[in-house]
């Protein structure tokens, strides 16, 4: 079955179909995938200092910390697909021209940060939400502001004023 | 027209049958010998593809809705006419 599925997904790339969804509730908010990048930086410090003192403990850790970055990862990409699908417009991905191709390196991004442990990737990934966030903030008429998160990772968050 | 293509979801207005990040296949052929029909969930081509389920159908237009209730669909933006539907999903994974 795996065989047939990877040469399904060989010989047929994927598309995009939108499942547009929206109550409206009208609650969109970065901050979530913000976290999600604070915390794939975190992950991917912390496996790369781990200490193999014991066997067990360390695959018990290797583990625990793999599993947190995974669901950071899926998180920031499931963030970013509803602010793609239900709060972006098409006025503003008019006004923002580079506001597609940042969501997808951003997805990207994140798929690359789970295969692997690679700060520069995860560093990147911040980055790259980082920028959408401004533009989230733009479109809401507010003014975002970078500053320096309160979290380990001490780097910077976008909020607005 | 679709022959077969593959599909990744984005959006959640499929749920709980389809969900995000999930893959289909879909596929133009089964409508060469029939014609689409309430349930089936078909790819629409609008201003970009979407996923809907047929809800109901008076001729040659069908009203389409999503899964989830709170899916964005002809309750918006009203019915639609059989040529933007390109192809009917046949299959789905959900690790594709």
């Amino acid at each position: 079955m795996k065989i047939l599925l990877s040469i399904i997904s060989k010989i047929l790339p994927a598309k995009i179909a939108y499942a547009h969804c929206d109550i409206p509730c009208g609650i969109y908010d970065p901050h979530a995938a913000q976290v999600g990048a604070h915390t794939v930086i975190r992950m991917t410090q912390l496996l790369s200092e781990l200490k193999r003192e014991g066997e067990t403990k360390a695959e018990h850790d290797i583990s625990r910390i793999t599993h947190v970055k995974e669901d950071h990862g899926s998180l920031i990409e499931d963030e970013l697909g509803t602010l793609e699908n239900d709060y972006f417009k098409e006025e503003h991905f008019t006004k923002f021209p580079e506001l597609k191709e940042l969501i997808a390196n951003a997805v990207k991004l994140s798929i690359k940060t789970r295969q692997a442990i690679d700060m520069a990737s995860a560093e990147q990934l911040l980055e790259t939400i980082l920028k959408i966030s401004e533009i989230f903030y733009k479109t809401k008429n507010l003014v975002p502001v970078r500053v320096k998160s309160p979290y380990p990772t001490e780097r910077e968050i976008v909020v607005y004023k | 027209m679709l022959l077969l293509s593959r599909f990744k979801i984005l959006g959640h207005s499929m749920e709980p049958t389809l969900k995000q990040n999930q893959t289909v296949i879909a596929s133009s052929i089964p409508y060469f010998f029939m014609k689409p029909k309430v349930g089936d969930i078909v790819i629409l081509q609008r201003e970009r593809c979407i996923i809907k389920r047929i809800s109901k159908i008076s001729g040659d237009n069908f009203f389409v809705q999503g899964d989830n209730k709170a899916s964005t669909d002809s309750r918006d933006f009203g019915w639609i006419n059989k040529k933007e539907i390109i192809g009917k999903v046949i299959l789905n994974f959900k690790n594709l």
